[in-house]
C-alpha cells in the first residue's frame, strides 16, 4: 500500500504538484536605487552596516577605494582627500525565505560625504522615489559627523 | 470446469506473492522508543502542534499506524525515523544550550514554512500531520513575541570595542588560516567583493553582509541566478548585534565568515556547492570532520529549487 502511495508521490513530485513552495529566486527589485545619483555606492566596497529598530530601516555604508582603505586601517574620522562615503538606507521587510530575518525593501535615502582637495567634507542627500537631491539644511554637519564616525566592521 | 492454464499461473503467482509478503513480515526492524531524557519545554499549544506534526519521527515517542508497520514499508520508515532523530530529537533537545534550542525551533518553522517539513510524501499518507497556517502563526508568535527594542548592552559594547581596537592595529596583516575540513582554502579577498545583500537576523541577534565575487555580480546583472553559474562564490559575514544609545543596532563583534562555492562537478556530493565556515578572530575551520557540509546542505535544502540559495540579491552593482 505504501509503495503504491510512494509511486503516486514520486509522480506528483515529477509533475511539480506541491502544496508549499519557497518564493522563486529573484532579484530584490524593490530595493533598487532609482533616480539620478552622482555615484553608484553599490559598486563600492562595504565599510559597515546597521539597522534601526525604531525606524525599521537597514543601512549599509559603502566607500570608494580611498575611503575604505582609510576606514579599515585607521580608528579616526579624518578621511583623506578623495574619499567618498555613500550611506544607503532602506526600509526593512521580512525575508520571504527565512522567518527570523529582515532584508532591504524600498530605499529611504542615499547620503554622500565627499572629502575635497581642501580636506573639507561636503554632504549631499537624496530622498524620494525616484531618489532626488534634497536640501539637508542645517542638518548637514550632524550627518557628516554621524557618517564619518561609523567604524569599519571587523573582518579578520 | 477445470481452470485454464493462465488462471492457474495467476493463482500461483498470487499465492507466491502472499507467502513472500508474509515472510517479509518476519524480518521486521524494531523501532525502539528510548527514554525521553530532556523533552522540549514549551507552552502546551506549541507542544501540541509539534507532537501532532513532528514527534512521530523527531522524538523518542514514535507511534506508528498499522500500515507503517508492514514490510517493506516498515524498513523505509525505520530508516526515516533514525535519520530524523539524528537531525532533531525533541525528546533530547533540552540537553542543548538555550540559544541552540531556539535556533533549532527557528529552523523547524522555516522548514515548515518552505514546505520541506513534514516531508511531502509523509503528509500524503499522514494528512493529519499537516501544519496549518494558524499552527504556523502560533509557532512564530512563540519564537518572536512582540517586545520593546533591546536596550544598550555595555558588556557587548566592551567586547566589540576591544575586538575592534586590536584588529584595526593589525588589519593590514594577512592571517595564516587553516583550510576547511573538506579542503576548501580560505579566501581573504572576499571583503573587497561587492555586496549582494544584507540581512538583519533577529532570530540569532546577528547582522550579516553577503558578498559576491565577480562571477556572482555578473550573474545578477544578467539575471542568471537560477542556477547560479559555476565559479560563483558567496561570502557571508556575521557580527553580533550591538544596540547603542541612539537606538541603532550596529555590527558588533565579528562571529564568522561562511562561503558557498559553485562547481556542479567538483561539489556534486553537496548539490553543486562547496561549503566552508571559519569562526572567531583566529578563523578556526568549522566542524568535526568533512561531513560538516551535510549540515549546510540540510539547512539549504528547502530552497533547492532556487539552487540552494536563500538570498534575494540587490542589483545595480556593475
Amino acid at each position: 500500500m505504501r509503495f503504491l502511495l510512494m509511486t503516486a508521490v514520486a509522480l506528483l513530485a515529477m509533475t511539480g504538484c506541491d502544496s508549499t513552495k519557497p518564493e522563486p529566486a529573484s532579484i530584490n527589485q524593490q530595493a533598487a536605487l532609482t533616480g539620478q545619483l552622482p555615484y553608484n555606492p553599490l559598486a563600492w566596497k562595504v565599510v559597515t552596516s546597521w539597522t534601526n529598530k525604531h525606524d525599521a530601516t537597514m543601512s549599509t555604508l559603502y566607500g570608494n577605494d580611498a575611503a575604505v582603505a582609510y576606514a579599515r586601517s585607521t580608528a579616526g574620522t579624518a578621511y583623506p582627500a578623495g574619499s567618498i562615503l555613500g550611506l544607503v538606507t532602506w526600509a526593512e521587510r521580512d525575508d520571504p525565505h527565512w522567518f527570523g530575518g529582515k532584508i532591504p525593501s524600498t530605499p529611504q535615502s542615499v547620503e554622500f560625504v565627499r572629502v575635497g582637495e581642501t580636506g573639507q567634507p561636503e554632504y549631499r542627500l537624496y530622498r524620494g522615489s525616484p531618489l532626488a537631491h534634497t536640501d539637508a539644511g542645517a542638518d548637514a554637519p550632524n550627518r557628516i559627523a554621524y557618517i564619518t564616525t561609523q567604524r569599519a566592521a571587523v573582518m579578520p | 470446469m477445470k481452470p485454464s492454464g493462465s488462471t492457474r499461473i495467476a493463482v500461483c503467482a498470487a499465492a507466491v506473492f502472499i507467502l513472500l509478503f508474509a515472510a517479509l513480515q518476519l524480518v521486521r526492524p524494531r523501532i525502539e522508543n528510548p527514554p525521553v531524557t530532556a523533552d522540549l519545554a514549551a507552552p502546551l499549544e506549541v507542544k501540541q502542534i509539534l507532537r501532532n506534526s513532528c514527534y512521530n519521527c523527531h522524538s523518542n515517542e514514535t507511534q506508528l499506524p498499522w500500515f507503517d508497520r508492514l514490510a517493506p514499508a516498515s524498513w523505509l520508515v525505520a530508516n526515516d525515523i533514525k535519520e530524523a532523530r539524528r537531525h532533531l530529537n525533541f525528546s533530547e533537545i533540552g540537553n542543548l544550550p538555550a540559544a541552540q534550542q531556539k535556533a533549532t525551533l527557528y529552523e523547524v518553522v522555516n522548514q515548515v514554512q518552505l514546505g520541506a517539513m513534514p516531508l511531502p510524501q509523509y503528509l500524503l499518507i499522514h494528512p493529519h500531520a499537516r501544519v496549518s497556517a494558524e499552527d504556523l502563526a502560533v509557532l512564530k508568535d512563540y519564537l518572536n513575541p512582540s517586545a520593546p527594542p533591546a536596550a544598550p548592552d555595555d558588556a557587548a559594547k566592551a567586547t566589540a570595542d576591544t575586538q575592534y581596537d586590536k584588529w584595526i592595529q593589525v588589519s593590514s596583516r594577512t592571517l595564516t588560516v587553516q583550510p576547511e575540513l573538506n579542503g576548501i582554502a580560505y579566501i581573504p579577498d572576499y571583503k573587497n567583493w561587492k555586496v549582494v545583500s544584507t540581512t538583519d537576523r533577529f532570530d540569532n541577534h546577528t547582522l550579516r553582509v553577503i558578498f559576491g565575487n565577480d562571477v556572482a555580480i555578473r550573474a545578477i546583472a544578467e539575471h542568471r541566478i537560477n542556477p547560479w553559474p559555476d565559479g560563483t562564490i558567496f561570502a557571508k559575514t556575521a557580527w553580533a548585534q550591538q544596540v547603542d544609545a541612539n537606538g541603532d543596532t550596529r555590527s558588533g563583534a565579528f562571529i564568522q565568515v561562511e562561503f558557498m562555492i559553485k562547481d556542479s562537478a567538483k561539489y556534486a556530493s553537496t548539490k553543486g556547492w562547496g561549503y566552508a565556515r571559519w569562526r572567531g578572530m583566529d578563523l578556526k575551520p568549522y566542524g568535526k570532520d568533512a561531513d560538516f557540509a551535510n549540515e549546510c546542505v540540510g539547512c539549504h535544502n528547502p530552497v533547492r529549487r532556487n539552487d540552494y540559495v536563500y538570498s534575494f540579491p540587490l542589483s545595480g552593482q556593475q
